[in-house]
Formats: structure tokens, sequence, C-alpha cells
């Protein structure tokens, strides 16, 4: 399986990748700026993702609200989302609507500032607040990745604090700011334009120079904020956080940090988590669920970011009048039986098996294709890799693993955080 | 301030305040669907799609929950998690090794109709995907210790689920929608009270009941012609016997004759969770496709009234949307968002003055014409990917429509009218006899909700959910 690939610059520094495929009449739009919740400044948090709700507010030639409308009314679907290293924005629609969606994203990148007002501002701040309620404040376990990066990164690094932000910085945020941040981060020069699915590839050439094509360059991307570098990569101790109330059974996450995404050994990372938690078969599972009923659920994953360090991170839910203590001893004793027992070619190949069969199966889609392009792209500049990173799977052996293991995944390189039901939330280190 | 972002700059011939033109119309054509059946009753439905080598394939059966003894309830689900659990001569470990070395995305589901069992495999695994289904399938052992483990699993579930504002209100709106004793009324993994009994004897029989060739619709979509996919059948299936007894048509009542509020404390909550519901409708329902544009136009999307309304208009929330869950008999309509605390009472009874607009004055022409053209052409998005595709064959068969439907399906939608909406409207929403179930802060919404006058206000327990 090859997945075809063109891509080309504008004269104004947007990177294009096309990507072909007649099998259904839809065409995915995929459109990645190098900017995330990495790039604020303290005080800022959350603005990122703010902007990002800004950004469908309308702009000098399509109203408020009116680009959803736009796209849904031709029958496509869409979002967008922020990230600690991206934002990225994405339509599906029928392929005879191509140019619609061109027209719609260029013109929130050329013709945006004019159109903001203090009112959609207003608005769109209390609709992020409320998705913070939603999603962090009023939802068991719902602040656990906001508090895994505050232990796993240093204070001064971009990835301390949550893409979705503090209430304090929502709720300072100027208009002066938003267009601060257009200004600096919206550019074509810091995009990356995907298209893939029914289109052809001379008429989408025109069509995106057309939309595109006269948007100038902006000024060049100023450096990320903060100390970019983890140094020492690892931690050197081990930290602990337990949080109390509000969930309605005991939770642990473990996490470690781990080279970035792209590194060769994030792709021995990636099959450590399998052996660890990737398929019913998996050493956690296997063993904590199934054996030894210590655990209703586990799960192991990285985070994709290349920015100074990535983390390695598992989760185990506590069974009823269970201690919590005892699930993060065994999960941890799977961890270091990566690192010092025997780990069976078998049991890699079963993962790696495993990890490029949901790659074909989660490539049928032109937006998790264009998705991945996009990615690669602003990442790597190198969308090619979409047919080649496969490869860097099949080449990690179980001595790769081990190795991994005792580099990285020991108890001094090591955070804990832990949920008990309670009454009152309580931090104890 | 660069002159670009100032707008108007560098636009040239080009107008961009105009709408561009659609570009040339390439019709979508649903895959043809191809029915076979085998001696033993069991049916086949295939539809090819070759641009990936990848299959899916389901086993579609009658062991969903409506197929549970009532005292059994959670006994589908509980049965087909467990044939994972041992089967033909491996134990659970050995099964899962075989899944994961297969690269097998392995799924055993069950809805209120039925039971579904299948994966999702590169076409080169086919054969063994089929070898290991069927002893899923026709060989399962249940050990008595892993009946145990995904009992306990089960209770665990229940407690996550009611210690969760927004699981919460899903399972206590069906229980104030639907009258008492009655399936709908009940969430479908089950109560802890009738979980908790389960034991190894009643997976065995449930199993020897409801996992039966005659029952059975052996559905499959991907990279593998109708002749393939038959003889694989019949060489996995071919010499599968019994006979499934026909499941009893569910009751259908509803519970509440006047809108009623239920609110579950949540001391110190920043937000309340919302659902405002009542009995929707069936599947097969001849205005099902009117019932569909009008959700659409409700809060079936973003640019819906819904969430035009609270999300970008008054900024209460992060979403808000509705939805009717179709099942063989009529199953719940609901409206749902979750929105901060003081500003409840003024949700709700905004959620319910749209169901009466919708039903007193007729949808514009734009919101009609949106809403059908949205629906037509989304359909194909979702149908890029073999499970997509086997998922539209189960509702075929589940739910007995024509193997031609989905050919239809858009001409179907596009041609609802203005007034079939608002039929659709006057027969299926009732603003005068809904359950608002609100999981907030107590003290702070309660008086502001009886306030609104729209009908009693009543605390919710835990108690009740397992009545």
């Amino acid at each position: 399986m090859q997945i075809p690939i063109e891509r080309y610059q504008l004269d104004n520094g947007m990177k294009v990748v096309l990507s072909e495929d007649h099998t259904t009449p839809v065409v995915a739009l995929n459109l990645w700026y190098n900017v995330g919740s990495r790039n604020e400044r303290p005080g800022h948090t959350g603005l990122a993702h703010l902007f990002e709700h800004m950004m469908f507010q309308g702009t000098v030639n399509v109203p408020d609200t009116g680009h959803i409308a736009h796209v849904e009314r031709v029958g496509g679907s869409l979002n967008a989302s922020t990230w600690l290293d991206r934002t990225n924005y994405y339509e599906t629609v029928p392929s005879d609507r191509l140019e619609l969606i061109l027209w719609l994203e260029s013109d929130r990148l050329g013709w945006f500032v004019p159109a903001l007002t203090q009112e959609k501002l207003d608005n769109q701040r209390d609709v992020v607040k409320n998705e913070r309620r939603q999603r962090v404040d009023n939802q068991p376990y719902g602040d656990w990745d906001e508090r895994l990066q505050m232990l796993v990164y240093p204070p001064d690094h971009p990835y301390h604090h949550s893409v979705i932000g503090s209430m304090d910085d929502l709720d300072a945020a100027s208009l002066d700011d938003v267009r601060d941040f257009f200004r600096t981060y919206y550019a074509p020069n810091n995009g990356v334009l995907t298209l893939c699915g029914d289109f052809d590839r001379d008429e989408a050439k025109r069509l995106i120079e057309r939309y595109f094509g006269p948007i100038p360059r902006g000024p060049d991307i100023p450096p990320i904020p903060g100390r970019t570098v983890v140094e020492p990569l690892k931690l050197g101790r081990e930290v602990r956080e337990t949080r109390r109330g509000g969930v309605p059974l005991p939770r642990v996450y473990l996490a470690w940090r781990i080279p970035v995404y792209g590194a060769d050994d994030y792709y021995v990372g990636d099959v450590a988590t399998e052996l660890l938690a990737g398929g019913k078969s998996a050493r956690m599972y296997r063993s904590l669920i199934r054996e030894r009923r210590l655990a209703r659920g586990v799960a192991a994953f990285l985070l994709p970011v290349v920015t100074g360090a990535s983390a390695l991170i598992a989760r185990g839910n506590v069974p009823a009048g269970d201690d919590p203590a005892v699930l993060e001893r065994a999960m941890r004793d799977e961890v270091r039986r990566l690192a010092d027992g025997e780990i069976d070619a078998a049991e890699v190949e079963r993962a790696v098996t495993g990890i490029e069969a949901r790659h074909v199966f989660d490539l049928q889609k032109v937006s998790e294709r264009a998705d991945q392009l996009s990615q690669l792209t602003t990442f790597f500049d190198d969308p090619g890799l979409i047919n080649t990173e496969l490869d860097r799977y099949r080449a990690v052996t179980a001595e790769d693993v081990r190795r991994f293991a005792r580099e990285y995944l020991g108890d001094d390189n090591l955070v804990v955080l832990t949920y008990e039901p309670g009454d009152a939330a309580e931090v104890a280190s | 301030m660069s002159a670009w972002s100032e707008g108007g700059a560098a636009t040239g011939a080009l107008d961009r305040g105009a709408v561009p033109p659609r570009g040339p119309l390439r019709p979508y054509r649903f895959p043809g669907v191809h029915r076979r059946r085998l001696a033993n009753g069991m049916s086949l439905l295939v539809a090819e799609i070759r641009n990936f080598p990848v299959v899916t394939v389901d086993m579609v059966l009658d062991a969903g929950g409506l197929a549970e003894p009532p005292e059994l309830a959670g006994i589908a689900p509980i049965t087909s998690a467990l044939l994972e659990s041992g089967a033909g001569g491996m134990d659970a470990d050995a099964i899962a090794e075989r899944v994961d070395g297969l690269g097998l995305s392995l799924d055993a589901g069950v809805s209120w109709d039925t039971g579904q069992v299948g994966f999702t495999c590169l076409r080169g695994r086919l054969d063994a995907g089929f070898e290991l289904t069927a002893d899923l399938l026709r060989r399962p052992t249940f050990p008595e210790r892993e009946v145990e483990r995904v009992r306990d699993e089960r209770l665990t579930t229940i407690q996550q689920r009611r210690g969760t504002p927004s699981t919460l209100v899903d399972e206590a709106e069906g229980r104030w929608i639907f009258a008492p004793g009655l399936a709908f009324a009940r969430s479908l993994g089950g109560l802890a009270r009738t979980v908790e009994g389960l034991g190894r004897d009643d997976v065995v029989a449930f199993h020897a009941r409801r996992y039966r060739p005659s029952a059975a619709t052996l559905v499959a979509a991907g990279d593998a012609s109708v002749d393939e996919i038959q003889a694989l059948a019949e060489r996995w299936f071919g010499d599968w016997e019994g006979r499934a007894e026909p499941v009893p048509a569910a009751e259908v009542r509803p519970r509440l004759d006047r809108t009623t509020i239920v609110v579950f404390d949540r001391p110190g909550s920043v937000q309340s969770e919302i659902r405002v519901g009542h009995v929707g409708i069936e599947r097969t329902a001849p205005d099902y496709f009117a019932v569909m544009v009008l959700n659409s136009i409700l809060g079936g999307t973003f640019s819906s009234r819904m969430n035009l309304n609270l999300r970008e208009r008054l900024g209460y929330t992060y979403g808000a949307s509705s939805s009717f869950a179709s099942r063989r008999r009529p199953g719940l309509f609901s409206m749902s968002t979750a929105v901060q605390t003081e500003v409840t009472a003024h949700s709700v009874s905004e959620m319910l003055r749209e169901l009466r607009e919708l039903r007193e004055s007729p949808v514009t022409g734009a919101e009609l014409e949106d809403a059908r053209n949205f629906l037509a052409g989304v359909f194909p998005i979702g149908l890029q990917t073999t499970d997509g595709l086997a998922g539209k064959l189960s509702t075929i068969a589940t739910y007995g429509l024509p193997d031609d439907y989905y050919q239809h399906y858009r001409d179907g939608l596009l041609s609802v009218t203005a007034a079939d909406v608002q039929d659709a409207a006057q027969r299926r929403l009732w603003p005068e006899r809904a359950a608002v179930i609100i999981a907030g802060d107590a003290e702070k919404i309660r008086g502001e909700l009886e306030a609104l006058d729209v009908g009693p206000v009543e605390m919710g327990s835990m108690e009740e959910l397992e009545a």
C-alpha cells in the first residue's frame, strides 16, 4: 500500500501536500499551523485555543458562524483542534465543494482581523470557559493531563501548562492579544495545507493558487518562549501527587520522560506501550486485569510532541475498595519486567502487527490521511514518511525495548499521579 | 499592522464576497448489496469496496438487550464480553495472542436489538479471522473465573457511570421517560442488583438460546467478493445448527403525563448536565426521514437552533445537541447540554421553547434545505471505511430494511418538505410531557427551576436508578 503524494510550496511560503484518491466523491482539507499552547507567554495560557475558537467567528467576507454553516449546508463535516505543538483546521466535503472550503480557509487567513469584535471575543471566552468546566472541572479525573504536564515538565518549559489554560488567563485575554497572536503566528509561511481525496490535481493547484497565493508571507515566527530543552531528559527522581475528591473510584497514572516524536527511541517507546497495554495479550492486561484482577482497565500511550521531551504514560483504574498503592506497585513491576526480564521476539512482532494494522485501518479515511500528511510535513518537512514510518517500527527488536525500558522507564524518571475518592482536594508530595 | 490582514489588498480579480461555485458533481453510489443464505438459515449481506486491502466481518445476532429476561438484565453484554475468555480449546490468553498476532480489530458488543461479534482485518487474514470468530461464537467455554471477573468489571462500570455527571443523567433519563418495569427504563448494561446475581449457568443458557444461525446475519464489507465471503461462511459456519426463538417486541409506554424536572444533587458542581427527553421513534417509522431532518434543524449540527442559541448567542455552554435513538421499537428522544450553574433554569426554559416553536411554526425554506443537504452530503463521508459500510449492512439486517435501502437513502432525505417536518414535530415532540434530568448543585438551581413553573421539581436518588 502506497499513499500517492505530491508536495510543493507557494511563493508566500505555504507548504502544500496533495494526495488524490477517487474512490469516494469526497475531499478532505487539512491545514496545520505550527503554533500551539507551547507558544503562549506566561499569563496568556489558553490563548492559542481561544484563538482557534475565534477563527470560526467570521471574516470580512464570511459572517460570524458562517464558516460552519457554509460547510454543513453542503453536507460537510469540520472542526479544529489545538494542541501543545500545533493548531489544525479541517473539513471533509462532497468533492464538488472543494472551492468553497479553499475560499473559507483562505478567507480566515487573509481577512480575519478587521472582522474581530469585543462581543465575539466575550462570547467565545464564555464558550471556552464552559469547555473547561465540562472537560476538566466538572469531569472526574478531568485535570489529569494538566496535572501530569505540570509534573513531567519543568516550570519554565512550554509544555508545563495545559492547552485549555487557566480561567484567570482566559478572563484576562484582550482583543489586542487575539490580534497580536494572529499577526505573529497565522501566516502562510507557518502553515501546511493538505488536500486528500477526490480532486483533479491541476485544478486543485490552480484553485489553491487563486485563493491562498495572494496572501503575503508574514514575518518570521518568534522563538518558543521559555526553556525548550529538557535537560537532563530524565527527571533524576520520583515525583508524586495525590488528588482527593470528585472521583467515583481511585485511578493511577504513571509517566516517564522519553525522547521526542521522530527520534528512533520514540518508536521503540511506542512498541513498549503496545507490549504493556496495546491489546488483550499485552502484559498489563493479562497480568493486572485477567490474572490478578488488580485493575479494571489499563492503557498506555505516548505523547507525540517534538519540543524537548515526550512522555510515556500508563493508566490503571482501581477496583472499588482496593488500595491504589497495590495497583501502582503492580504497574511498576510490569514496567520493571520489561527492563529486566525476557521479551519474546514473537511478542514484539505481535505489537508491530497491531500498529501496522491500525495504521492501514485509519488511513481508509481521507481526513485521517490528510491529518497525518500535515503532521509529518509540519514536524519533519516530509509527508512521504506516511509510507515509510512503519519501517521504523519493523526495525525495533526485543533488545531495543529492553534497553529503552532500562534507560527511560526507571524509578529515577517517574511521575506518579493518583486520584482517590474523598471529600476535599488535597495535594501531597 | 500589515495591509493584507486588514483585507482587500490582494484580492485581484477574485470577488471574495461571493460564495464560490460548485465544481463538477460526481454522484455517490452506495455499493451493491449482495444477499445469500446458507442451508442452516444464516443470511449473508455483502458489499465490496476495494480501495484498501481491508475487510470488516460482523455476525449480527438476536442477542441484544431486549433478548434478556428482565431479572437477568445485563446478561447480553456479559455474554458477549465473555466470548473472548475461552473458546475452541484456547484459553483467554491464547485467544488474545491470536487476535493480536493477526492484527485483528475484534469487536464484540450489544445494542438493544442485537449482539454483534466481528472483526476488521487486512485482507490476507480473512480466513484466520473467520476461523477465530467461528470458535468464539460456536465453541465458547465461559470459564467460571472469567465470568466472575467480567461481572465485577460490569459492576465497576455501573459505579463509574453513576459517579460521572454526563453518564448519570443519561441513565436517569431512560428511567424517567419509560414506564417502570419496561426494558428501556433501565440502562443497557443492566442494574447493579441484576448483574450481581448473574452466574455461569445464566451465561451458558443465554448463549445457547440466542447465538443461533437461524437468527444470525453475517455482514461483510471491503476487499472481498460475495463468492469469497460465501465460501468462507460455508466453511466455518455451514454446519452450525440450531434455532433461536423470536425475541418478543418490547413494550413501550411513557412514564410521565406532564413535564417533570428531576435534580441529582452534586454540591459544588460548576456546571449542570441537562437532558430533556421523551419517547422517540422506531427505526422503521414512516416519517423517519422527516424526523432526521427535524433533528438536524433542532440540535443535530453545529448550526442547529439549540447550539446557535445556547452556545453562540448566550455563551452558556460548550455545546448543545439533540438525537433520536431509533430502535425496533420507539427509543428515546434526547436534548443534551452542560451549562454553567447560574444559567441552568434559563437553559431548560430555552430548550422547552425550542420544542414548542418547532411544533407551532413551520421551519424556513433555508433551514429545510440546509438540513436535507447536510444529511445527504455527510452520508458518503461515513462510508469510506469497511467498518462504516458494514454498519449500514447491519442496519439493513437488524431492521428488515430492503437490500437497496441505502441506494435510495439520499433521495428519501432530499424529498422531505417543510410540511413533513412540522407534521413530524407535532407528532414527535412533547414539550408538555418531557423528563428534564439535571445533575448539578441543587441548592443553587432548585429555586429557579421551581420558578420556571413548567412542572414539579423532584430530587433524584441513586436508589431510584436501581428500583
